[in-house]
């Protein structure tokens, strides 16, 4: 009876699945038929999911194993299925660092990212970026920036993002980008504008002036992106604690502003700035303090925990002004999640008075 | 105060974790090799983020500093991870887009077995939404437009009546079950 039992267990896990219990070995065997000259996408796509399923459960592949699959996988490129191309560079992302020679594609890949297929250019400039070095990068560099202000928004995320992940590897040739980048905060997109502002900073975090600049120019333009308008946040902040006087105003007036933008993300982001800022008033905390308060009511778990983990620190340096939010912190106290009721009975315990400690 | 703001940068997420109701991994990846140098590190992060998750349905949780944010479907766990002084807004939208962009692309049938058989168009998902701990794209539509290329769905013109009372009685199993 036990062994019919498991046997139906093992039916119910395995059945369907084709990923249990296979080994390295016989996939690395398997591997061959990418040779073949005749190419069965299905097929193969399967295969090199298992590769890619048997590499992230944490199956480590020699130089020369990786190295052989990889050339297996070059030949791939032959096929016009756009899944399985799109698995190929999955899987040069996934071998680049292990086998050897990679820069074998480099012609296959700058190929795709200029042609004309949309759903191959973002993940082909992805792919190929994470093969390239500093001295190669000089034959790509006119086709990345052509990228970066593609009309293309997955395009143009795509070169933006592997731009910032080079800047580790060729700081000097990625710095010549700026004026692409500048154009690309201009986008529509959120996601543009977002990736432009990050490799912007990132290239001129050195030269506070080209920053003060660049933060008087966005808070001017209101930037449509929630995403972008949290990292100026961020930035706004830096210039604020870097410098000697009192608060610059324009920039506090800023952040406080975005405390009634449209998207709960920035609003908390603001909240979170203006309590965690150094030279904060407590006249100035006021505004902040009821945005978290009316947060702590919020029926997503996620934003009653970040109001309250804010709330929690504030309580460390100004326990007066969060005593406003004493009876919604009570309510927490009951609440579902635990992380949230301990959080909620740390606070009290700084803020409150004899009389909450009763009830 | 006591520098805990936030660090102007574009690297957000720490790592994205798809479980099974057992608390093995399905598929997962960790963009921070400091916090997480090895596979072994990995695992026993998981075995722990696990026990502490699974039976509470909390959404939020702090473990080892860092914020995970996570949900749950029949039997899988979804978990982003990212710094504790993030900010949680931003890691719950990369969460949402990671549930919902699977929900497309497995036809609203989260569970194990569905998320094996389309293993591929899965991992492909995950590569879109996040790249090295950047956030790439938080808009599910457009994740699944970019991913989803499979094109042998027969328009409902062409099915034949079983087809279409198959796919009738899967939807109406899966709206009881909710």
């Amino acid at each position: 009876m036990s062994s019919f039992k498991r046997d139906k267990k093992e039916e119910e896990d395995g059945g369907g699945n084709p990923f249990q219990n296979i080994e390295k070995t016989a996939v690395l065997q398997e591997a061959r038929v990418f040779n073949e000259n005749l190419i069965n996408a299905r097929k193969c796509t399967q295969i090199l999911t298992k590769i890619l399923y048997l590499l992230n459960q944490g199956e480590q592949l020699g130089s020369t194993e990786a190295t052989e699959v990889f050339f297996a996988m070059t030949k791939l490129f032959q096929s016009k299925d756009v899944i399985l191309r799109r698995m190929v560079y999955l899987g040069i992302k996934e071998l680049s660092s292990v086998a050897n020679d990679v820069i074998i594609v480099t012609s296959s890949l700058t190929k795709d990212m200029t042609g004309k297929e949309d759903l191959y250019r973002a993940a082909a400039i992805r792919a190929l970026c994470s093969i390239t070095d500093a001295t190669m990068l000089q034959a790509i560099e006119r086709y990345m920036k052509q990228a970066i202000v593609d009309k293309n928004p997955a395009v143009s995320s795509a070169a933006l993002v592997s731009s910032l992940h080079m800047t580790k590897i060729a700081y000097d040739v990625i710095k010549r980008w700026v004026n692409e980048a500048q154009e690309a905060v201009n986008s529509d997109n959120v996601m543009v504008q977002y990736h432009a502002l990050g490799v912007l900073y990132h290239i001129r975090k050195s030269d506070r002036l080209a920053v003060t600049k660049l933060v008087a120019k966005l808070t001017r333009m209101s930037l449509k992106s929630p995403y972008a308008v949290c990292l100026l946040i961020r930035i706004a902040c830096k210039l604020l604690e870097e410098e000697d006087t009192a608060n610059d105003s324009s920039l506090f007036d800023f952040i406080e502003s975005c405390l009634r933008h449209k998207s709960e993300m920035v609003t908390y982001e603001a909240a979170h700035a203006i309590v965690n800022l150094r030279k904060t008033t407590s006249h100035e905390l006021v505004p902040a303090i009821s945005v978290l308060q009316l947060f702590c009511s919020s029926p997503k778990p996620a934003l009653r925990f970040a109001a309250v983990r804010t709330l929690n620190q504030v309580a460390i340096s100004h326990p007066a002004a969060v005593t406003a939010c004493n009876l919604d912190l009570e309510n927490l106290i009951t609440d579902s999640n635990r992380s949230i009721a301990t959080l909620a009975i740390t606070t009290l315990l700084k803020t409150g008075a004899e009389s909450s400690v009763d009830r | 105060m006591n520098g805990c703001l936030m660090e102007p940068t574009l690297y957000t997420v720490k790592g994205i974790a798809i479980l099974d109701n057992d608390g093995n991994r399905i598929f997962a990846k960790y963009y921070d090799k400091n916090a997480f140098p090895t596979a072994t590190e990995q695992r026993t992060f998981e075995k722990n983020l696990f026990n502490k998750t699974h039976r509470a349905n909390a959404e939020i949780i702090m473990l080892d500093g860092l914020t995970c944010v996570y949900r749950s479907n029949v039997d899988l766990f979804f978990y982003v991870m990212g710094s504790s002084h993030e900010n949680e807004l931003i890691l719950m939208s990369v969460l949402n887009c990671l549930y919902d962009s699977i929900s497309q692309i497995l036809r609203k049938n989260v569970e194990k077995r569905a998320v094996m058989e389309s293993l591929d168009i899965v991992i492909l998902a995950m590569d879109e939404i996040c790249d090295n701990g950047i956030i790439l794209d938080a808009d599910s539509s457009s994740i699944v437009s970019r991913v989803a290329l499979r094109t042998d769905d027969i328009p409902l013109g062409e099915q034949t009546v079983a087809q279409v009372l198959q796919s009738a009685k899967e939807q109406l199993k899966w709206s009881l079950l909710k």
